[in-house]
């Protein structure tokens, strides 16, 4: 290490990575016995422990708080002395934080679900005692992680931390509305709450902190700098104006106010625009590592902005009223979380890991698992995302017929079977990709790195960047 | 020049928490206090809050997840009003401490269950949900019951009890509630027809208005038989005894259908309305071409039988004890509707629209029909008295 003030904590970096896919394990199981439910209803027994709703509260918030977050954290361990050529606060803080996640908040959360302590309110699943516990935590990452960029001063920040800070901050501030507000409002009036909250969870803590990662990954993997920093900062700033505005659409034709629906409606039909000129500048940056790049942290990445691009611009459609009215409730909304939870953010969090990965030099990496991990999720979930969408068209169609209601459950039987088995690719891909990141020699991510695409030398991206590289 | 970009810092740090604090006046306490002047303007004066044992019951579907795949939310839509009744009004949640309004349908919506089934379903479907909706996915919650369906511990009393509120102030309010909160409500006339949508919406389900659909004989026997496998044979078994994987919990116990005649208007009426304190519900879903269908079926489980002519003193026998004992609840001509009829909550058989076996006529008056006001009556009437009015009753049919 040439200069000591932009340290990396890899033990830090490894340690939240290697719980984010230990975690993921476990949430996608609860995903898994949760979609087996339903293919095969009594199939698992009929313990309370394992009952449908508890096993589908802690396969989102697993997802969420678990595998993601986890990730995420990973990154900024990783991302944060980079940008800013700082060391974070405290390696004490951080083995703090790493605690509390895993031990006062995923661990215990998942239990209390499953021994039937919960609130029903969605991507708000763990009982309040845990929320508190997420919101000291979050206080203490934002303690963590953001300091470095106020001491750094604020000028000529790259848009990676921009996000990072956006997604801390935010989060803090939106994570206590969705989980405390509707358990002290009640009813309607609460729902408009709720529904703030499910976007604001994927809006404003999922998407800006994958966009940290892809738009680190992107230019860190081709040493190339981004196309425009003009665009990705239109786009930051108009997705953190209209990603909040979007909630009420999970609510349209609901008794909330027509005004407030039709306003998170437009602001749905322009946030996918936003999305349009924020990949189109992920995609120009991307221009020369070819439609499959060699470098897998920036494949993962790559792949995971292409999704995102579909899942933006699906998500604009599925919030019009002609669309909402038929679709509204149906698979088709499950099979977009999953293209935006799966496809989207737990690509770029899988490219971001390898990323990091490769440049811990003492970590393995095995680079074939990792290209088997690649594929694997690529078929896993284009094909989840594809049976779901079916279903939940097959599914709209029957319900605006006049046609008894379990007909549209045994009509989605065949689709929600398929989807069980999905479970097989994308069980491998994580399993691969955990493979990939434990197996293989140490210090093997070096060389992929010197052996990928590399279009440019890396001083010529940002001097900050630099520093890391000449490690 | 470094002050002027600190400035410009600052002031996009505020913009971007400005941008925050906006939604959430925008779409979360601005729409709140239009709903609450709503709730205000078309609330009864005191809805009925929930007990100590349904807000418990509440708690258990909140921890189940049932608001995860059933919503309590009809939309101001016409498929949704058809489906499920009227769309939900601001004020019929506001003991909802959190919400349970839900984003995904994978059973249906339940805003309006209180009415739909008898407490005896309820308990069934939970403890077996597949034994009565042969298709359904719901997971079955036998840990809520001591190891049989009408065996419910506190917990299932608890869940029960809940579902039982579902849509009660509404019904509660009755028309004169509908009135106030039709006037008082500040919506559009679009919202209006929604949420006040004139519905058959008694005793059963919402969808279409009217009477029962005249039904015909000729009929598709395998679409029916299908249908019937389908819809029916969950409680009424495959032969149509009564003996289905569902009938074990309910009370009365699911009409054997293979021991009664029925006329078709009586069927059709059965099939469209269900049958009011059972578990029967209306099945309006389906087309009166596909009801014509199943009620070809159900009429061919009854094997016609050479009928025994008796003499005409047992004739006459018979019909001195009807007029002493049965005219009063099931009336002088057998229609069910006696002057003591009105007071029960499953109304008394009508024998001219349905005709009971021998056997099963004799069996009713013998041992009364459980779960029905139907009491037994060997120990009122001698042998021959029995005999002669189950002969009796069974002469009303399609007089």
């Amino acid at each position: 290490m040439s200069d000591s003030r932009g340290q990396v904590e890899t033990r830090l970096v490894y340690a939240h990575g290697l719980a984010s896919i230990i975690v993921l394990f476990v949430s996608l199981l609860f995903g898994f016995f949760a979609s087996l439910e339903m293919a095969a209803p009594d199939s698992l027994g009929a313990s309370p422990w394992l009952t449908w709703g508890r096993l589908r509260y802690d396969h989102t918030q697993g997802i969420m708080l678990g595998w993601l977050a986890n990730a995420f954290f990973a990154f900024l361990y990783h991302a944060v002395p980079l940008l800013t050529g700082r060391r974070v606060t405290s390696v004490r803080l951080g083995q703090w934080i790493f605690g509390l996640w895993n031990f006062a908040i995923v661990l215990p959360g998942w239990i209390l679900v499953l021994a039937g302590f919960s609130q029903p309110l969605e991507w708000a699943e763990f009982p309040l005692v845990i929320d508190a516990f997420v919101v000291l935590a979050l206080l203490l990452a934002a303690i963590q992680f953001l300091p470095p960029f106020f001491s750094r001063g604020l000028e000529d920040l790259y848009v990676s931390s921009w996000y990072i800070i956006g997604g801390l901050v935010f989060t803090l501030l939106a994570y206590p509305m969705g989980n405390f507000v509707p358990e002290l409002v009640p009813g309607a009036r609460g729902a408009a709450f709720s529904g703030l909250w499910i976007h604001d969870a994927v809006g404003l803590f999922v998407t800006p902190l994958a966009l940290a990662m892809i738009y680190f990954v992107i230019p860190a993997a081709t040493r190339r700098p981004i196309f425009s920093h003009f665009l990705s900062m239109l786009g930051f700033w108009l997705l953190f104006f209209l990603y909040p505005l979007n909630g009420t659409h999970h609510y349209v034709f609901s008794v909330i106010p027509m005004s407030a629906q039709i306003g998170a409606i437009t602001a749905s039909t322009l946030l996918g625009v936003d999305v349009i000129l924020v990949v189109a500048n992920l995609l120009l940056s991307l221009r020369g590592a070819g439609w499959l790049p060699r470098d897998l942290g920036l494949r993962f990445v790559a792949t995971g902005t292409v999704f995102y691009l579909i899942v933006s611009i699906q998500g604009s459609v599925q919030a019009q009223m002609a669309v909402n009215q038929s679709v509204h409730f149906s698979d088709w909304v499950v099979g977009h979380s999953h293209l935006a939870m799966l496809g989207f953010a737990s690509f770029a969090a899988a490219g971001g890991l390898i990323h990091v990965w490769q440049r811990i030099p003492w970590a393995r990496y095995n680079a074939e698992a990792l290209e088997w991990s690649y594929w694997l999720l690529l078929a896993g979930v284009i094909l989840m995302v594809t049976d779901l969408t079916v279903a939940g068209l097959v599914e709209a169609r029957m319900w605006q017929s006049s046609a008894p209601w379990i007909e549209s459950v045994r009509a989605a039987g065949p689709y929600w079977m398929f989807r069980a088995l999905t479970f097989v690719p994308i069980a491998g891909g994580f399993v691969a990709l955990l493979a990939g990141l434990t197996t293989g020699d140490p210090g093997a991510g070096l060389a992929a790195i010197r052996d990928s695409v590399g279009l440019k030398p890396v001083s010529e991206i940002a001097p900050r960047l630099a520093i890391a590289e000449s490690e | 020049m470094r002050r002027a970009l600190r400035m410009s810092y600052l002031a996009a740090a505020v913009g971007g928490l400005g941008f925050f604090a906006m939604s959430v006046l925008l779409l979360g306490v601005w729409p709140g206090r239009a709903l609450e002047h709503q709730i205000h303007a078309t609330s009864p004066e005191h809805p009925l809050a929930l007990s100590a044992s349904e807000q418990r019951g509440r708690a258990i579907y909140a921890r189940e997840g049932c608001a995860y795949c059933h919503t309590q939310q009809i939309r101001y839509l016409s498929s949704d009003v058809s489906r499920f009744g009227a769309a939900t009004l601001a004020w019929e949640t506001i003991f909802d401490y959190p919400h349970l309004w839900g984003t995904r349908r994978i059973g249906p919506d339940l805003s309006r269950e209180a009415s739909i089934r008898p407490e005896d379903w309820q308990f069934s479907h939970l403890y077996a949900p597949r034994a009565l909706v042969a298709d359904s996915v719901m997971p079955a919650f036998p840990w809520l019951f001591d190891g049989a369906p009408d065996r419910p511990r506190q917990e299932g009393r608890d869940l029960v009890a809940y579902l039982e509120t579902l849509g009660r102030d509404r019904a509660l309010a009755g028309p004169e509630g509908e009135a106030h909160a039709r006037t008082a409500c500040n919506c559009s006339d679009d919202e209006r027809r929604f949420a006040f949508a004139a519905l058959n919406a008694s005793p059963a389900m919402a969808r279409r208005t009217g009477e029962h659909p005249r039904l015909d004989a000729s009929q598709d026997l395998s679409h029916g038989k299908e249908l019937y496998a389908q819809y029916c044979a969950a409680c009424h078994g495959l032969r149509g005894e009564g003996d289905g994987p569902g009938s074990a919990g309910l009370h009365p116990r699911p009409a054997n259908l293979a021991e009664h005649e029925y006329t078709l208007d009586r069927l059709s009426a059965s099939l469209w309305n269900g049958v009011a304190g059972t578990a029967m519900p209306g099945w309006r879903d389906l087309a009166p071409r596909d009801l014509s269908a199943i009620a070809q079926v159900v009429r061919g489980f009854h094997a016609v039988q050479p009928e025994p002519s008796l003499p005409s003193d047992v004739l006459e026998l018979g019909a001195r004890v009807y007029a002493d004992r049965c005219a009063q609840c099931h009336g002088e001509k057998g229609g069910g509707d006696g002057s003591a009829a009105g007071q029960f909550s499953i109304a008394p058989a009508d024998l001219r629209s349905g005709r009971p076996s021998m056997a099963a006529s004799l069996r009713a008056l013998r041992n009364g029909v459980d779960g029905t006001p139907m009491a037994p009556w060997n120990r009122e009437l001698s042998e021959a008295e029995l005999s002669a009015v189950a002969y009796f009753v069974r002469g009303f049919f399609q007089q």
